[in-house]
């Protein structure tokens, strides 16, 4: 760890750097604290053709479905607007034969992200799978969606499913250092697995800390530096959903406004032409929510401190020297030990 | 004229120059540890530090007791699991890694199990570890060489280094193309292995040391370069920071272990004393 390093840069920059058109994408978050700017700048700027994976499809789906970016979805869980009358950008998207589907529950479907993470190349997967259509209807991965195989061990049947290794991973997180640093708390889901089974990994986040915060607190970090190609600081990066320690979901915008929007296609492109097309970026969303409704609206949502108890990573010295300067094994000090390596001839010229 | 170095402190520096700026380094205990903290501590500042243990991302402030010794470090960044400290290096993210020779053949294979037979050993050795999987899988793989010996074959073979020589690592489709050991350094030189033949061959000789002395641990004719250079001197910094980092280690296994036991006999001395004088006293009310 050591200087700034060239990671931290805006969404746009990140987008336009690490995320291509027909990439395998993963959304890292899982039902909530959704990566929104992340997913509004990658709808902004247009990119398509994205097999993209989703844990739960919520609103993030959405807007990359009805934004034309997705070209085939791997999921176990889609939301739906307005009950039997309404109606989804999944939905008009398969009926439209613009989007292609591959269900999987989700324990086999986190089984493809941690396979993916491990360097694996599949995972025995929950066997009574078998019997659903989840099993026997096959979308566009056909027999790779599983294998069955035999367990060498007591010759049962094993299903697999094979590896997921996405191109890059769009995450929101609490907080991160400026080398990338990722920490994360609440509900773990399948957040840290779709990171690491990544081969790139942008990290927005609601706030970017000193080193410091994180080396006394690395139980909290899910993502090393080492994996991290860009840090972006995003405050309401999730908003409409919900950061742990940060917000609350936003239902007047969440359920209210987008949910009856998506419902049709004209509502969720008008939606949309409001929210992530004309707000260039989070503050520009933030500021015309604010214009628009009041900054009352917003502050109502923050979260009031409820402070984990810092864990002590403190020890007994930090040095081998006592306070005498002598040495705390050996008993000597600096001098005495370099005279008596002289004297026994075990120093070198 | 700089500072007198032991051969332990050269060991010690001449591996902590294998390592990298902003390379991800696996550590063991002892001399790569120390070896670690250097290269950290003086010219690799971006480098990832880590531990089989799952501590990753460490700034040594002492030497550590063990693998799992987070005492000795002021915090870290990431904390995760010894499953997942090998998958990474499965996966290709670990660059380096450091590993400990009992006995070593010509092409860097590794025992570190046990010498003579293995079921009634005249020596038990430590066992595998960590060593045989990350030899297999970090791109490279630096061994350290402090007690150990050379031989013609292996007693148990631990881990895999180049295996028969030339592609036969290569060959098993079970590594990544290129691992293996990249070097072996002793307390008298620098080995290095043919990029053909995977041999091992002397490539640094430590200042003082005497080919003959090489030599004479090695029961094959031993490859030297054509161009056999002096390992480079180590500067002061580098001994200053080792001496304050592991003292133990710049004493050397004998001197620190006569220091240890004198040290603990006065404790111990001191500490009864007390008792004894506290029993006395209670005896005398």
């Amino acid at each position: 760890m050591g200087e700034i390093n060239g990671k931290v840069m805006s969404a746009k920059e990140a987008v336009e750097k690490f995320v291509h058109d027909d990439d395998e994408l993963v959304i890292g978050n899982y039902t909530v604290g959704s990566c929104a700017e992340l997913v509004y700048e990658i709808t902004r700027q247009g990119k398509k053709g994205f097999t993209l994976y989703s844990q739960s499809g919520i609103f993030d789906v959405e807007v990359l479905v009805a934004g034309g970016c997705v070209h085939r979805l791997v999921t176990t869980y889609v939301m739906r607007s307005g009950g039997k009358k309404g109606g989804s950008a999944v939905e008009r998207s398969l009926n439209a034969g613009t989007l292609e589907i591959e269900d999987y529950t989700n324990f086999e479907y986190n089984a493809r992200l941690v396979a993916g993470m491990h360097g694996f190349s599949f995972l025995p997967v929950l066997e009574g799978v078998m019997v659903t259509d989840i099993f026997r209807k096959r979308g566009f991965m056909g027999e790779n969606k599983f294998r069955v195989i035999k367990c060498p061990y007591t010759g049962k049947d094993i299903v697999t499913v094979p590896a997921a290794t996405p191109d890059v991973c769009i995450i929101h997180v609490q907080r991160a250092d400026i080398y990338g640093n990722a920490q994360y708390w609440g509900a773990m889901g399948s957040v840290a697995s779709a990171a690491l089974s990544s081969k790139k990994i942008i990290v927005s986040c609601e706030e970017i800390v000193d080193h410091e915060i994180i080396e006394s607190s690395p139980h909290l970090t899910i993502i090393p530096a080492y994996r991290v190609n860009a840090v972006i600081e995003v405050p309401w990066g999730a908003h409409p959903t919900e950061v742990l320690g940060y917000y609350n979901v936003d239902n007047f915008m969440y359920n209210g406004l987008f949910s009856s929007a998506a419902a049709t296609a004209d509502g969720l492109a008008a939606w949309m032409d409001e929210w992530v097309y004309s707000c260039p970026d989070r503050a520009a969303y933030i500021d015309h929510y604010i214009r628009k409704f009041g900054s009352a609206a917003l502050d109502e949502l923050r979260a009031k401190p409820f402070y984990s108890a810092p864990a002590n990573y403190g020890s007994a010295f930090t040095s081998h020297w006592n306070q005498d300067g002598k040495e705390r094994s050996m008993g000597v000090t600096l001098p005495q030990l370099e005279t008596l390596l002289k004297e026994r001839g075990k120093t070198y010229e | 004229m700089s500072k007198p170095y032991t051969l332990d402190e050269l060991l010690a520096i001449a591996v902590a120059r294998e390592i990298n700026d902003y390379e991800n380094v696996v550590l063991g205990v002892g001399v790569p540890m120390t070896a670690g903290a250097l290269a950290k501590a003086l010219f690799a500042p971006h480098a990832t530090l880590m531990m089989e243990s799952g501590i990753v991302d460490i700034r040594p402030l002492l030497s550590l007791n063990n693998i799992a010794d987070a005492h000795s470090c002021r915090g870290f960044s990431f904390s995760t699991d010894l499953f997942s400290a090998f998958t990474v290096t499965y996966r290709g993210f670990v660059d380096v890694c450091f590993l400990g020779v009992g006995q070593v053949d010509k092409y860097g294979n590794l025992n570190t199990t046990a010498i003579g037979d293995y079921e009634k050993p005249t020596i038990r050795l430590p066992g595998s570890g960590g060593a045989a999987d990350f030899i297999a899988y970090s791109k490279r793989t630096v061994l350290t060489m402090r007690g150990g010996t050379f031989v013609n074959k292996l007693d148990y073979f631990t881990s895999p280094g180049y295996l028969e020589g030339g592609d036969s690592r290569d060959k098993t489709g079970l590594f990544p193309k290129g691992s293996g050991p990249s070097a072996l350094i002793s307390t008298k030189g620098i080995f290095r292995f043919d990029p053909v033949t995977k041999e091992i061959y002397l490539a640094q000789i430590h200042p003082g040391v005497k080919l003959e002395a090489v030599k004479k641990d090695i029961p094959w004719d031993l490859k030297v370069a054509a161009d056999l250079s002096e390992t480079q001197r180590p500067t002061d910094n580098e001994i200053d920071f080792i001496r304050n980092f592991a003292p133990e280690l710049s004493a050397g296994r004998e001197l620190a272990v006569e220091l240890r036991d004198a040290c603990i006999k006065e404790k111990a001395n001191l500490r009864s004393e007390k008792i004894i004088g506290g029993a006395q006293a209670r005896r005398m009310k």
